[in-house]
């Protein structure tokens, strides 16, 4: 459970706030998607879920970031970071190694995981991810949606609560970025691991996230069930963020008809509501 | 680049206790010091190369012998010339330009300098970095961040690299002439290219550090890490070859005679 309340965050040498009392309540076994245009706070956002802001990124901090009733500033990050662990944006910079099993060793060995744990944990966290034919094979060699497999592998051998990702299918063509999102729901659903992602392929978190949460200028837009946020399809345009095209046909179908009053999230719920309209 | 990059293998050789490989290539690089005979640095030369073929290296290490007889040639010249003592051997208007001892102190100093770094070179070929700094936190005690910055910086040279060329296709899409044949204006028209690559490097850094920091790295000590690297007989056998190489050297090869 991650509680925010009247969160405000001004970076050292920044002269307007990244985020404006930001009031948000992430419940467990949740799958957010986080959206808004660049310099909207996103990064910030996800930052101080899990101390990194405070603890390593000065500024102005105002208001309070509670992790399963732990505050943020009285907890040291090394304890946060096991309960929200966070996959950056830049993915070759995040990289501690050069192997594959290595990277994924490298947490684990830190935190003090018992020696005979974690040749177990290993094998299992490959398993889970898919990348078991990738463990001797060298970083730099693999391509990205491997990489970001690599990255989300490594994060989840230390067993968080909660991951937070920031763009992960930033460099990303269209089918890895499936397969991460694919990834990230395989664990929301099978190991409850709260999934929280910034994300600007609106499409991607249609179809995925549960929640869905609009950010603008440092301040919550919009917070609510993907398909009640989705429906704002005007102020949706007017922030430039792109809406789904399926959410768009539902929009220009709805002005003539009835189109059955529930908006259609993929690709699959879209013929069935053309279908639907079709019958009427 | 691409001559110091870790080559994967199972050869007898890759197969050796990371630290064994480090110290077997200095202990090499003692004998070819010690060694004090023109021949002698060629069969030391030779001997490298053969062993690096048993690894499959043998097209590697020549073409690094190669490179290397280009520093080497360097060294030949400023003894060639330094050296006073001994019969001339070339005089021009009165003046002994080239004497023997020259010659031959040059020769020797410039193949000892190849003989000695070679086998450093091959090091890197055979002995993944990470391995090797693991193995020295582990068995040597060396503390880890500092085999961490050592890792580090070799892991940011392709990322550096990469980085670069795009700075420069960047530039060069924008009609800046860096294919210049004219190697004053190309290093004119480089050094610009540093600024970007500094900045983008230490924001690189910098999430870096965020990023080991959240794995724990404040919390890791000597005996975290999970990989062993235990000693077997096959570090034996590499320590008792050495030994003798030392050996061939001091008793062998200490020069005194002009070539042998």
């Amino acid at each position: 459970m991650i509680e925010i309340k009247n969160l405000t965050f001004q970076y050292k040498k920044s002269d307007k706030p990244a985020l404006r009392d930001v009031n948000l309540a992430i419940p467990d076994g949740d799958f957010v998607g986080i959206i808004g245009t660049s310099g909207a706070g996103k990064t910030t956002l996800a930052l101080s879920m899990n101390g990194v802001i405070p603890h390593q990124i000065e500024g102005d901090y105002y208001g309070s970031v509670s992790v399963n009733g732990l505050d943020t500033v009285d907890t040291p990050t090394s304890k946060l970071c096991r309960i929200v662990g966070e996959v950056f944006q830049d993915i070759d910079s995040q990289m501690v190694s050069s192997v594959v099993e290595d990277e994924i060793l490298f947490g684990m060995e830190n935190f003090g995981v018992p020696h005979d744990e974690i040749g177990v944990r290993l094998e299992r966290i490959l398993a889970d991810v898919g990348i078991e034919d990738l463990r001797h094979r060298r970083i730099a060699s693999l391509s990205g949606g491997q990489k970001q497999k690599v990255a989300i592998a490594a994060i989840l051998a230390l067993e968080p609560d909660v991951i937070v990702l920031d763009e992960p299918t930033g460099e990303l063509d269209p089918e890895s970025s499936r397969q991460v999102f694919s990834l990230l729901r395989k664990m929301n659903r099978e190991k409850g691991i709260t999934v929280i992602v910034i994300e600007q392929k609106i499409m991607l978190l249609c179809e995925y996230v549960k929640h869905l949460l609009v950010l603008q200028d440092g301040v919550i837009r919009f917070d609510g069930p993907t398909r009640e946020v989705i429906a704002h399809t005007d102020d949706f345009k007017q922030l430039g963020i792109n809406i789904p095209r399926v959410t768009e046909l539902y929009g220009r179908l709805s002005e003539k008809r009835d189109a059955g009053g529930r908006i259609p999230l993929d690709v699959e719920e879209a013929v069935a509501m053309v279908r639907g309209v079709m019958k009427r | 680049m691409n001559l110091l990059n870790y080559v994967e293998g199972s050869s007898f050789l890759h197969r050796c206790n990371p630290i064994t490989k480090l110290a077997a290539a200095f202990l090499y690089g003692m004998a070819c010091i010690l060694c004090g005979s023109i021949v002698g640095e060629l069969i030391l030369i030779a001997l490298m190369i053969l062993i690096a073929g048993t690894a499959h290296l043998a097209g590697r290490a020549v073409r690094l012998t190669w490179r290397l007889l280009v520093l080497g040639l360097l060294m030949f010249l400023i003894q060639l010339f330094f050296v006073r003592t001994g019969d001339p051997l070339v005089v021009v208007g009165g003046f002994t330009l080239i004497t023997k001892d020259g010659l031959v102190s040059a020769l020797l100093l410039s193949l000892r300098v190849v003989a000695t770094m070679l086998p450093l070179m091959l090091l890197f070929a055979i002995t993944e970095i990470s391995d090797l700094c693991n193995a020295l936190v582990k068995s040597a005690h060396i503390p880890y961040r500092y085999a961490f910055i050592v890792t580090t910086a070799f892991r940011f040279v392709p990322i550096l690299a990469t980085e670069y060329h795009d700075i420069e296709d960047a530039q060069k899409s924008r009609g800046v002439d860096l294919d210049t044949k004219n190697i004053f204006r190309k290093i004119k028209l480089v050094v610009p290219l540093t600024v970007p690559l500094l900045v983008s490097s230490l924001k690189k850094v910098d999430s870096s550090a965020i990023s080991a920091e959240m794995r724990g790295f404040a919390m890791r000590t000597g005996a975290s890490g999970y990989k062993e690297y235990p000693f077997g007989m096959r570090d034996a056998v590499v320590f008792v070859f050495l030994a003798a190489c030392i050996a061939c050297s001091v008793l062998f090869l200490r020069g005194g005679m002009y070539l042998i």
